[in-house]
């Protein structure tokens, strides 16, 4: 189970780090 | 094959299309704004400053958005709502959260089970609910940085033909901003409801996402 793990966290690391660059350059540009 | 992409083929190989697709969107979007620019007499803008910028960055979330949208609405709908046939829904009598011994939680959880699903209290309840609140926090904020990337590009337009810029509070309310938001919207619901009702009586053999090819339409969430 090791490597689903280690699936897991690359999709959620992924996801979140997508969604806080967008929400940074939206507020940095604003 | 090695162990962990034989464990994994699923999410690596949906990991692989995702990525090449969204490069894929980079490098033609980056191309049709260059387009435009030169229709326009304006001056290119380079692959990077495409690629960071909040034209890119509204289309990748204004899909994003949708998408989990349409898993978020399914994971909570799929509890209450029920569809006679379908492979994609519960048997008609089991609507609802279903009892701890059904949801193997409390003293019905088995040794293996996931040690939140037998801690009970906050914890279990929490853990309950896990997939529905990450989803749902993902299309909250995807569709979030939609409004925010969007309301910039909306103000550049406006400002390009000498008319005010928007407050985010005012381009939510905007014709641009509906627009695009459910046209995404409108094609993910059809999606879903198609799979709900086509999973009925069309199969395909070898896909957890059909019957068993021989399972009879009237055989309510069965796996293939």
């Amino acid at each position: 189970m090791r490597s689903v793990r280690v699936m897991f966290w690359i999709y959620l690391a992924l996801i979140f780090a997508g969604l806080a660059y967008a929400i940074a350059l939206g507020l940095l540009e604003h | 094959m090695p162990r962990f992409f034989k464990d994994n083929s699923l999410s690596i190989a949906f990991g692989l299309i995702f990525l090449a697709s969204l490069a894929g969107q980079a490098i033609s979007g980056h191309g049709s704004v260059n387009h435009d620019a030169a229709l326009h007499n304006g001056d290119p803008i380079s692959f990077w400053h495409y690629v960071t910028s909040a034209v890119f960055w509204t289309d990748v979330m204004e899909n994003w958005q949708s998408e989990y949208l349409q898993f978020t609405l399914y994971i909570c709908a799929t509890v209450w709502l029920l569809q006679k046939g379908s492979n994609e829904s519960k048997q008609l009598d089991r609507a609802g959260g279903e009892s701890d011994e059904e949801q193997l939680l409390g003293d019905h959880a088995k040794p293996n089970s996931p040690r939140w699903a037998k801690a009970g209290g906050w914890r279990t309840s929490l853990f309950s609910n896990s997939l529905l609140l990450v989803m749902g926090s993902i299309w909250v904020l995807s569709w979030l940085a939609q409004s925010i990337t969007g309301r910039i590009n909306y103000n550049e337009t406006q400002l390009d033909h000498h008319a005010s810029p928007v407050s985010w509070l005012t381009y939510v309310t905007t014709s641009d901003f509906w627009n695009r938001t459910l046209q995404n919207w409108q094609s993910e619901f059809l999606a879903v409801g198609s799979m709900a009702i086509l999973s009925v009586y069309l199969r395909q053999r070898g896909s957890p996402e059909s019957k068993p090819v021989g399972a009879p339409h009237s055989a309510t969430g069965t796996e293939g």
